[in-house]
């Protein structure tokens, strides 16, 4: 069995992880133990990936080209999947809002389950990425970003409790789904500052420009940007509820246009 | 009388004009509407390629749009003047902020401000003295031991004051983000980038400004010794190292190595590994097998007569084939001998060339390659890598730093001792109030047993 049989495993495993903290939340009264069982499984798929993701490390290493795998979009992919099921076990742990599970993971599901499209075959590292700060630079911006997405998802839930009475009733309390929104922002920020730093020292020490306004940097910039704006609402406007869920929306699609929308933009010859 | 202006009120508008200013730039929702603004012009030079010429964008777009590129400057929206002028609004702002900040913290600091987030009074029969020991160890593992015990049997009182260092969160995040500001500053104007493409063997004089494409003089110059180019099995590059000398005034000053992410520095000038372009062939290698047997090797290079040893051929490359049939790899070389007609010989890996009694084997040929090197120089990195520092241990200490402070007043009248408990506590204030509400509680209940 090869690394990527496991991440395939790991992904259905999501998925039926997924399906059964559904029955489980359909089923069930709250404080269930089907839904502390589904929550135990969900815990053991994220230890399967945790292991899948160190056995390519090792197999890199077999193949005498050893080297963190983190270095491509399948590899990128896999563990951004691997630090949003990080992000949801947190969530869950410190706010108990099984809902919050229950919407991220398809988040999971979906960003494993692409990668079947995608070549995942372990390449050696080409000079330009054989770097330390590689490593640190990719962890902790895939850190920040599991932060936003779990704030995404909370903020998706707290906007359509407000657009719906019937919604609103059977999801969390606001005011739960407020702290989440704002409390994994807070936890996401200073990732993606340190995330975008040490790209900033890895440019450095390739290219001799720590910063070059390239469309990848100018968007991670502009994530910066808009989670600074959506911390400074609130801290210093006391902006809350549906004003800062808007805002945690807005930076979560700045995070998806950096991740993927960079490779879309136009090229050299095509103008608006 | 309406409309004359005395001296007080041409004072008061400039006064409010001044404070008009004071708290544009104090204020939060400047902040985050020039956050914003920023972030929409970034994703505006996103969205237009950066640096293309003016020829190519008057081809590509529309009169219209082009003119609109024009004039706001939009190939180059981060140099461009209103985009500075956010950032130096920006820096106005955060300026503002953080003297405004930094002059209310010595008071805090001190502890003279007043507020509580939370207070609340008890009452013991117990008197002060007592009571100053039963909450110094309720309280130890919450907050440790207390920074004031005072007071006499009728008037007690405990202060407890825990990281103050987090006041200094606030201004190390902005004073850091300034910082990084001023070093891209100086970056600026003190700096430059440019690269520069040397042929292996040769030496490199002058390099290209980026981005204005014009060629400037080194401080020194670089002699590229040697250029090597390793593959992985795959085909793909796996290193490239340019082994150089650092000449100046005929001398020698630094000699090293250059590779990918391993820049080589000489007084402030950093040379970074940032390519490679294939020139030509640098020498094809072969193996001539004489009649008696006996081998030996033969280098052939571009445009020079190679006479093979032993023999009176003189043989002169033509052309190399990099394995375009069945034949493999191989070489054309020019052979001619007095007296003869010149002949054109191909040699190659699965069929070696017979030449009379004699025999040439193709073994390999050398690429001749040129390194491209970025050269720069950024006297303001270090000040954005020291912002940058600040920024980081600003956040440490805004996340993993709790401001709190509690204060036990106690009053002695007639038997009955007044507590008055008054805390403040930065972040997490509920959680703070129940855990030293608790304790305070429990602390009083267990003696009274």
């Amino acid at each position: 069995m090869t690394s990527t049989d496991l991440n395939t495993y790991v992904t259905f495993g999501y998925l039926a992880g997924w399906v059964v903290y559904l029955i489980a939340f359909m089923a069930a009264s709250k404080d269930s133990s089907i839904l502390k069982l589904a929550f135990r499984l969900l815990v053991l798929i994220w230890v399967a990936h945790t292991v899948a993701i160190g056995f390519r490390w090792v197999e890199s290493y077999q193949m005498g080209i050893g080297h963190a795998p983190l270095s491509n979009l399948y590899e990128s992919l896999i563990f951004f999947g691997w630090t949003i099921g990080l992000a949801l076990i947190a969530a869950r742990l410190r706010f108990g809002t099984d809902l919050v599970v229950l919407l991220g993971l398809p988040l999971v599901f979906l960003t494993m389950g692409s990668t079947f499209l995608l070549d995942h075959t372990i390449k050696p590292l080409i000079p330009a990425l054989q770097s330390n700060w590689l490593v640190a630079h990719v962890i902790t911006c895939f850190l920040g970003y599991a932060g936003f997405a779990v704030s995404f998802v909370a903020a998706v839930m707290l906007l359509v409790a407000r657009g719906s009475d019937y919604l609103g009733e059977r999801l969390p309390r606001a005011q739960i789904l407020d702290e989440i929104v704002y409390r994994s922002v807070l936890v996401g920020f200073p990732l993606l500052t340190v995330g975008i730093i040490t790209g900033a020292a890895w440019a450095d020490s390739a290219w001799g420009a720590y910063w070059s306004w390239d469309p990848k940097e100018t968007w991670s910039l502009i994530t910066w940007l808009v989670y600074s704006a959506f911390l400074h609402a609130r801290l210093a406007r006391g902006w809350a509820g549906r004003r800062s869920a808007l805002l945690s929306v807005l930076g979560f699609v700045a995070v998806l246009f950096t991740y993927f929308g960079v490779n879309y933009l136009p090229g050299l010859h095509s103008y608006f | 009388m309406a409309g004359s202006q005395t001296s007080e009120t041409v004072a008061t508008d400039q006064r409010s004009i001044l404070s008009e200013i004071a708290s544009f730039f104090t204020s939060v929702k400047t902040t985050i509407t020039l956050l914003f603004l920023l972030a929409s012009a970034s994703i505006v030079g996103t969205l237009v390629p950066q640096d293309t010429s003016l020829d190519q964008l008057r081809q590509t777009a529309s009169p219209f749009m082009y003119r609109i590129m024009i004039i706001l400057d939009l190939p180059t929206v981060f140099r461009s003047w209103w985009f500075i002028l956010l950032l130096i609004l920006l820096s106005i702002n955060l300026l503002a902020c953080l003297i405004r900040r930094l002059s209310a913290i010595p008071a805090e600091w001190k502890g003279d401000s007043e507020k509580a987030s939370f207070r609340f009074v008890i009452s013991d029969p117990r008197p002060g003295s007592e009571l100053k020991g039963v909450f110094t160890s309720a309280l130890n593992r919450l907050l440790g031991a207390p920074s004031a015990v005072s007071g006499s049997e009728e008037e007690a009182g405990l202060v407890w004051v825990k990281h103050r260092v987090h006041l200094l969160g606030f201004p190390f995040i902005h004073a850091g983000i300034l910082v990084i500001l001023l070093g891209g500053l100086v970056g600026l104007f003190y700096g430059f980038r440019g690269n520069i493409q040397i042929e292996e063997g040769g030496v490199g004089k002058e390099f290209v400004l980026s981005p204005s494409g014009e060629v400037r003089p080194l401080p020194f110059q670089i002699a590229v010794d040697k250029f090597t180019l390793t593959r992985y099995a795959t085909g793909q590059p796996k290193e490239f190292r340019s082994d150089v000398r650092l000449i100046r005034d005929d001398k020698e000053v630094l000699k090293g190595s250059i590779l990918v992410n391993a820049p080589l520095t000489f007084e402030g000038i950093s040379l970074y590994q940032s390519d490679y372009r294939l020139l030509g062939i640098k020498e094809v290698s072969l193996i001539f097998v004489g009649q008696g047997g006996q081998q030996s090797d033969l280098k052939v290079r571009p445009r020079e007569t190679t006479v093979i040893p032993g023999t009176s051929y003189k043989v002169r490359l033509h052309s190399v084939d990099p394995g375009t049939t069945k034949k493999g790899q191989g070489a054309e070389i020019v052979v001619e001998r007095p007296g003869e007609e010149q002949q054109i010989v191909g040699v190659f890996r699965n069929e070696p060339a017979r030449l009379g009694d004699s025999e040439i084997r193709f073994v390999d040929y050398t690429p001749l390659y040129a390194t491209g090197l970025q050269v720069a120089r950024d006297p303001g990195a270090i000040v954005v890598w020291v912002g940058c520092g600040f920024l980081i241990l600003g956040f440490f200490l805004t996340l993993f730093t709790n401001h709190r402070s509690l204060t036990i007043a106690m009053q002695t009248r007639a038997g009955s001792t007044q507590i008055r408990v008054y805390g403040r506590s930065r972040r997490l204030r509920r959680e703070f109030r129940e855990a030293v509400e608790k304790r305070i509680r429990t602390s009083l209940s267990k003696k009274e047993k």
